[in-house]
């Protein structure tokens, strides 16, 4: 599904990624941990499409196309959703009308018709037990006055309304209580099934407590220098991240 | 020239003037309009705003409209809501077009022509008494000139029951046209009357519309004024209007500018007793090389009064919008509340925002506070709408509407909020 292959990216002239290889197939969730300042979200961003980011080698396919060359609504109406690690606020926009465009613009883009008002509503309220969405969060505007939860439950209610393929989830876990955790956790193995993939960036291993991942990589200087299963997450728990920066030192 | 075309009008309304019976008044204000000329940017009240274009142009004070005004109209909002109707086209009463559905015959819904003599005693009463002519060169050109306008008289305990359209429409079909509408309200003690004052053009030409509004709200009066600027084309337009508040009154206004070479709006509130709440909202959205000027000033001369005031402004092409809110707090109005915005967005690099607050305040025990900020459409909404999958230009449209909707929830008016809406819509 997706192919990154020696990914090198620059932000106001600093380099960030330094040749990052990753496959991801369909129905395989991958975590990508690393220290801070490893470029975890410089990944995140440079999949979804962000202008301030230059890619300057590499290549990314996604589903045999040239991710890269597509504008980011394109990669999202083309199934790829980031759950965004700060979710903004959008005063004056409202969720409802927010998740009607977005739907609706999906939809176009595959050539189908508007969706009915009234299965769209029908839709909105199955998929926003799949996070025990709060009904008067979605008549306010768009994030407005959400708590820290609140926030990142909507980006989980958003994915499962857009029913993506490839799911980023850019430290979804960060500034979470354990309960909000298990909620958003909750709601992304509901979602996860045989047709599409998440790869999940964290800076800590428990959120893979709950969304168990097949594949864990650690991601330290812009290159993905370790790789293994969940068991990995659960040593650097334990050991921290010093010694694979040692490692990484010393056969350089 | 404007000025000579100006002094034409004058000598030929003299000659009527027995019949009107206003011959003092006009001689005064035509006097002091001789005197002061039209403003310069030299005048500091008129720093970014130049009328040179207008001052060379000729225009007729005519009364003639060759214009379908009717058919123009039919798809006008007042045609879409229940609602009183008074039209005027170039100055001059339309009784066709104007429908007034009230029934209570107590409250009067006319034009000032007629007022002048059914109504005299209300009429000289209040007639003049709120907007100032003196050093103020378009109030006395208006005052001199004035040929017709809306007259609402509502008595005590009276509510009008469907909004109040006073709409003029400015038709140069066959030539530049000169109009002075004016408009007096008087809101009677807990009475309360919701007024909608629109403009239009029509033709090819040049139009010069010099608005003055008079409003008068008695105790416990709620009046609620909205002023929508729709004058097309080669359209100059200055407004004027005065909001005398008594105590216990509550005022709100919004004015949306939507089109127009040269706007010019100038609201003045007078907060003339205690707890009183005035609201100044306004909206703006440029195009082209359109200024728009919005001037206006909020006197808090006596205790425990709130204003609230927020000006937002979408700027395009190569626009100029120009915002001067001055507070005056005198030296009584203790426990004065008083906040002032104006915020501006940016869509072209070429466009450019004037904005000054302006606080005085005399008193020592107040609540003021203002702020200005101009910007860019931000990139982070921009780039979170978009990884969903909007498409950047419906994603525009979603950004802007959202920063047009803290005015647009303010518009009580279903109808109105639609009609903002698609105005967004075909600007961008």
């Amino acid at each position: 599904m997706l192919s990154i292959k020696d990914l090198r990216a620059e932000i106001e002239g600093k380099k960030i990624l330094n040749g990052l290889s990753l496959e991801v197939k369909a129905g395989e969730v991958h975590a990508i941990m690393g220290p801070n300042g490893a470029g975890k979200s410089t990944l995140s961003s440079v999949l979804a499409g962000r202008a301030e980011y230059e890619v300057t080698g590499g290549s990314v396919t996604y589903e045999g196309k040239n991710l890269l060359e597509m504008s980011p609504e394109d990669r999202a109406r083309e199934g790829l959703f980031l759950a965004f690690q700060y979710p903004i606020e959008i005063p004056g926009v409202s969720t409802t009308n927010f998740l009607k465009t977005a739907v609706n613009e999906k939809r176009k883009y595959l050539g189908l018709d508007p969706m009915e008002a009234t299965d769209f509503l029908k839709m909105m309220r199955e998929k926003m037990d799949y996070v025990e969405m709060d009904k008067s969060l979605i008549s306010r505007s768009l994030n407005e006055g959400f708590s820290g939860g609140e926030k990142k439950r909507n980006e989980v209610f958003q994915m499962a309304m857009l029913e993506p393929k490839l799911c980023i989830m850019d430290e979804t876990d960060s500034g979470l209580d354990i309960d909000a955790l298990r909620l958003v956790s909750n709601g992304v193995n509901k979602l996860r099934n045989k047709d599409n993939a998440f790869l999940v960036i964290t800076h800590y291993q428990r959120l893979l407590d709950y969304i168990v991942p097949d594949f864990v990589h650690v991601l330290y200087k812009g290159r993905i220098v370790k790789s293994g299963d969940k068991e990995l997450a659960k040593e650097l728990e334990v050991k921290g991240y010093d010694w694979i920066k040692q490692e990484v030192e010393a056969n350089s | 020239m404007l000025i000579e075309n100006i002094k034409t009008a004058f000598t030929q309304y003299k000659d009527q003037a027995e019949v009107s019976g206003f011959s003092t008044l006009r001689e005064q204000a035509y006097h002091e309009f001789e005197k002061l000329g039209l403003p310069t940017t030299k005048n500091e009240e008129w720093k970014y705003t130049n009328l040179k274009a207008l001052a060379n142009k000729d225009f007729e004070s005519t009364c003639v409209s060759s214009g379908n005004v009717k058919v123009f109209l039919q798809n006008a909002l007042l045609n879409k809501i229940t609602a009183n109707k008074l039209v005027f086209v170039n100055g001059t009463f339309n009784t066709e077009l104007s429908e007034i559905i009230e029934k209570d015959n107590s409250i009067f819904i006319t034009n000032l022509a007629q007022a002048r003599s059914l109504h005299a005693e209300i009429f000289n009463q209040h007639f003049g008494k709120y907007a100032n002519i003196e050093n103020n060169a378009l109030n006395s050109l208006n005052t001199a000139l004035l040929s017709d306008g809306a007259f609402i008289y509502v008595p005590t305990n009276k509510t009008v029951e469907f909004p109040i359209f006073i709409v003029n429409i400015a038709d140069s079909s066959d030539v530049n046209v000169l109009n002075q509408p004016r408009n007096l309200i008087i809101v009677e003690k807990s009475a309360a009357v919701h007024l909608i004052e629109m403009y239009y053009s029509l033709g090819s030409n040049s139009v010069f519309t010099n608005v003055v509004n008079e409003i008068y709200a008695n105790e416990n009066s709620h009046v609620e004024h909205y002023k929508i600027q729709q004058q097309e084309g080669e359209s100059y337009h200055n407004n004027f209007t005065q909001i005398f508040q008594e105590a216990n009154t509550n005022v709100n206004h919004v004015t949306l500018t939507l089109d127009g070479t040269l706007v010019r709006n100038n609201l003045h509130f007078y907060l003339n007793g205690q707890n009183c709440n005035s609201l100044l909202y306004g909206l703006y959205m440029p195009h082209g090389n359109c200024l728009v000027d919005n001037h206006t000033r909020v006197d808090h001369a006596q205790p425990n009064c709130n204003s609230n005031e927020l000006y937002k402004g979408i700027m395009m092409d190569k626009s100029v919008a120009v915002f001067n809110g001055k507070i005056m707090v005198h030296l009584d109005a203790q426990k004065t509340n008083a906040y002032q915005r104006n915020q501006n967005i940016l869509l072209s690099d070429e466009a450019t925002v004037n904005t000054k607050p302006q606080l005085e305040i005399f008193a020592d025990d107040v609540k003021c506070t203002h702020g200005a900020t101009i910007g860019q459409l931000d990139e982070e909404p921009m780039f979170y709408l978009r990884s969903r999958g909007i498409p950047e230009d419906v994603a525009r449209k979603m950004l802007l509407n959202a920063f047009a909707d803290d005015i647009a929830e303010k518009i009580k008016i279903p109808e109105l909020v639609t009609l903002l809406e698609e105005e967004i819509e075909k600007k961008l």
